[in-house]
């Protein structure tokens, strides 16, 4: 009894710590202009006027689009490209199949920032500054996670399913469009989450890349507002809780597949 | 052979029980001449330092019911694959019907396959599985293709006939063990080609359901006179299914023949040892005047015993065979009829005989086995004298 409650509240004050700026942030978001220092928990009176600031007076809007299309671009591409991996590993057996995991799996651990110099100067040199292709391309060296967990999936599939369809004279896209990928459909799920949550919260990149405020994602795009005579604190934080919603929708929504999409994939 | 199990049923169950279909059968019409004939050269595969297959030649007629069988990893599935064209051999040349595939893609053989876990599509309805093959050769070919009308018509007849009519909206996992394996041979049958290969079919099912799925096969081949080829490590249902039986053993042929033959004339102890439950009885002649010359063993089948005794005379014949004698180790009953395991000094053997007739472990025991019953073998290479 003792040691269960000394844990309860152990996680207690971890999620107390981990939610409470969080709240502060929602709470003063909320407040007036002239209220926005005040301790209170509560916000009141409550005030729109920092969210009608932050959406109107400033590109915040250009910013959230610019990020909807990098994330859902880039994780269309990351999957387009794992499942063409996964399966061409698990349907034709190549002999080069334990390197191209161990590629993938190395690309996991590479950090982000030894790409950033390459990948920055390959990108310039295309012309791709300021561009929907110079934030979305790039990110497909990212896809060494989605590679391996729909590997795992894949592989999971009996063989005898795949074999059954070619005996029945599909081909290998038929296979893969009529067989697999209806099989594979919570696994994309999972895994599509997955990536646009990480693409979502891209940082560093979209800051070199797309330098300029109405060409770059919201979270880079923030921190550029903030450093120029731009909006008030109070904007720049209700702009961060509209940064943070989607993705807190998301997990709210989706948790359990997250979790299960590593937990029956076998990699945690 | 010691190895006594419980003894299944006789050779050919079934047989004489075949329900009739319920239907009348417009699938009957399906293969007008009979083709479908196998021929394999020279094949080889192995899989690392373990021989699958060595082959030197193996022809499959057309319109057989073949059953490969053989122990677990004696290479029956490998050389099943190797028809379907789902393996490839190392060496030597596989023909269907005269046209050389051993190059050929599995759907351009004219193969089809039931595989031992079934493979149904889990996405689909029956329907769609079933139809799945026959769609895709419309989408491959739109002149000769069928219409969707056409396809959907024979997918329904191939469903009555397997009496899976009002099963043809469910998806897999709401049909049972029996459903599923129909599902399987419906989705094999309609595409119509001239050979099914079927992986082990009978094993996901119930005991209880082996025997009438047995009888339904039988029913099948003959209504759609096909080539159908059978791997099962079961020797009781490769002497009931088959017309042709393929004994292989570590990627070798063993015998090949007619039911019948191969239970007559085991070409070898290890046919002779594979086949019937309880096993053949093989023991070392004992006779003084054979012992001279070659060393030679004996093998009688265990119901091949004509006569059973305790100890007083056994009936005098004009050929009277050969009397072996022994002690009762362990009696089995098994229903109508008993197995007792005896002991001599020269080995092991068993003996099968009315249940009405007593027996008590640790009894003397002399059995009859008439000269015609007896299989001689040479010690040292198996092969029969």
């Amino acid at each position: 009894m003792a040691v269960a409650s000394a844990w309860h509240a152990g996680v207690l004050i971890v999620i107390v710590a981990l939610l409470f700026p969080l709240f502060w942030v929602a709470v003063t978001s909320l407040r007036p202009a002239n209220e926005l220092y005040s301790t209170s928990p509560i916000p009141w009176p409550m005030s729109t006027e920092n969210y009608r600031d932050a959406l109107f007076r400033f590109p915040l809007r250009m910013m959230l689009l610019n990020t909807v299309i990098m994330a859902v671009g880039a994780t269309v591409l990351q999957l387009a490209v794992a499942i063409g991996a996964a399966y061409a590993v698990v349907r034709f057996r190549p002999r080069w199949t334990g390197a191209l995991l161990l590629l993938a799996g190395a690309a996991v651990f590479i950090p982000p920032q030894a790409l950033i110099i390459p990948q920055f100067l390959a990108a310039t040199h295309l012309g791709w500054r300021n561009s929907y292709l110079g934030l979305i391309v790039p990110q497909l060296a990212a896809c060494g996670l989605p590679i391996l967990l729909l590997r795992e999936y894949l592989a999971a599939i009996p063989a005898s399913l795949i074999e059954a369809s070619i005996v029945d004279g599909a081909r290998p896209a038929q296979t893969l469009r009529l067989v697999v990928l209806p099989l594979l459909r919570p696994a994309l799920a999972a895994v599509s989450i997955l990536v646009f949550i990480n693409t979502w919260n891209e940082y560093l990149w979209p800051t070199l890349i797309a330098p300029q405020a109405n060409r770059t994602t919201i979270q880079a795009g923030l921190q550029l507002l903030g450093n120029q005579e731009g909006p008030t604190s109070g904007a720049l934080l209700a702009a961060a809780m509209i940064t943070t919603l989607p993705v807190l929708a998301i997990y709210a929504f989706a948790s359990r597949r997250i979790t299960n999409a590593f937990l029956q994939s076998g990699i945690k | 052979m010691t190895n006594a199990v419980r003894p299944s049923e006789p050779a050919a169950p079934g047989r004489t029980l075949i329900p009739a279909p319920a239907r009348a059968n417009p699938a009957t019409t399906a293969v007008a001449a009979v083709s479908g004939g196998i021929k394999l050269r020279s094949v080889r595969k192995s899989y690392g330092s373990t021989l699958a297959a060595d082959l030197p030649a193996l022809d499959i007629p057309a319109g057989s019911f073949t059953v490969l069988v053989g122990p677990s990893g004696c290479g029956k599935s490998t050389l099943l694959r190797m028809i379907a064209g789902l393996e490839t051999p190392e060496a030597g040349q596989i023909h269907i019907d005269g046209r050389d595939v051993t190059t050929a893609g599995p759907g351009e053989r004219g193969v089809a396959i039931v595989f031992q876990d079934f493979a149904l599509y889990p996405h689909m309805t029956v329907a769609r599985n079933v139809g799945f093959g026959l769609t895709l050769e419309a989408k491959h070919d739109r002149r000769n293709g069928l219409s969707r009308a056409e396809i959907q018509r024979r997918v329904g007849d191939m469903c009555d006939l397997l009496g899976l009519g009002d099963k043809l909206a469910r998806k897999p996992r709401e049909l049972s063990g029996g459903e599923r394996q129909r599902v399987a041979l419906a989705r094999a049958l309609v595409r119509r080609k001239p050979v099914l290969l079927l992986d082990e079919p009978l094993s996901n099912l119930d005991a209880g359901r082996r025997a009438p799925a047995r009888a339904e096969l039988i029913r099948l081949h003959r209504e759609v006179a096909g080539t159908f080829v059978l791997v099962t490590h079961d020797q009781a249902e490769a002497l009931s299914l088959g017309t042709r039986v393929v004994v292989l053993n570590a990627g070798r042929l063993e015998q090949v023949g007619t039911p019948e033959e191969i239970w007559r004339r085991p070409a070898n102890l290890f046919v002779a040892r594979f086949l019937g439950s309880p096993a053949m009885n093989i023991l070392p002649v004992s006779r003084e005047a054979d012992s001279g010359d070659q060393r030679r063993l004996q093998g009688w089948r265990p119901a091949d015993a004509v006569a059973v005794d305790a100890a007083g005379p056994l009936p005098a014949r004009d050929d009277p065979g050969q009397v072996f004698e022994g002690v009762v180790d362990v009696a089995e009953f098994v229903g109508d009829r008993r197995v007792a395991h005896c002991v001599n000094d020269h080995g092991t053997w068993s003996v099968e005989f009315p249940a009405a007739t007593p027996v008590t472990v640790g009894q003397r025991l002399r059995v009859l086995v008439p000269a015609e019953s007896l299989h001689q073998f040479d010690a040292q290479t198996g092969v029969r004298l």
